[in-house]
């Protein structure tokens, strides 16, 4: 099945703003809605995306504080979003091609590894600061 | 259309699916997504080595592991829905204070 790439761009764009529209008028952290994380329910601890439906229910309410504290790692990589998202608007839309180098960078990629494995076992050691990687209101 | 990527060489590496294996590991919340992220160093460690071919593969694997997790955690969501509806939302608004948990 073959879709042209403008309108899958589009489908995908859709999908988006309806998953937002629903966290946005429910609130992840007020509300048991939504489905926990099964690695926490399974172990009782904190994988790197644990946290990441309040901390996007947060960012829709522009509380960049409380999304921070969700998910740490999730606002820390809006910027990266953003510029994929830019280089396949401009790569869809446009006859410019943005080839983003930076995530073919082998040494970015480790560093990127090394960030989210760090990240997986330190928000589940109990000891300040690191408990501030945890998910915490 | 792989053919075509064969036969003459690259002059840019293949799709490694890093954004998007980040994404499923911290949207999806499943280790399918370091798998990718794993998958995505070979991809360009391969093609600046010279392996077009193992550039390929491990771009194909990262596809791969990045859609299991995607389509994974897509099927978590949808089967949760699923089940409150079934078992009707006010079972689960009932223990609302109860179910202080994590998720």
């Amino acid at each position: 099945m073959i879709i042209d790439k403008k309108i899958q761009f589009l489908i995908r764009c859709a999908a988006v703003v309806a998953i937002s529209l629903l966290y946005f008028f429910i609130d992840a952290r007020e509300t048991q809605l939504f489905p926990k994380c099964p690695f926490h329910s399974l172990t009782g601890l904190f994988c790197p995306g644990c946290g990441s439906q309040r901390a996007i229910s947060a960012l829709l309410h522009f509380d960049l504080i409380s999304a921070m504290r969700f998910n740490v790692l999730l606002v820390a990589s809006l910027p990266m979003i953003g510029y994929s998202v830019y280089a396949s608007i401009m790569n869809t839309f446009t006859t410019k091609v943005v080839q983003q180098r930076l995530f073919h960078s082998v040494t970015f990629i480790w560093i990127l590894a090394v960030v989210v494995m760090l990240f997986w076992v330190l928000r589940n050691v109990h000891v300040y600061p690191f408990d501030l990687l945890a998910p915490h209101h | 259309m792989e053919q075509n990527y064969q036969q003459q060489p690259m002059l840019t590496p293949p799709k490694n699916w890093l954004v998007e294996s980040i994404l499923v590991t911290l949207f999806c919340c499943l280790p399918f997504g370091v798998v990718g992220i794993v998958y995505a160093t070979q991809v360009s460690s391969k093609f600046n080595a010279g392996d077009q071919a193992g550039a390929l593969q491990a771009s194909r694997d990262a596809a791969k592991w990045t859609k299991i997790g995607f389509f994974v955690g897509l099927a978590v969501l949808v089967l949760y829905i699923i089940a409150i509806f079934a078992f009707g939302v006010t079972a689960f608004w009932a223990n609302k204070d109860a179910m202080n948990d994590y998720r």
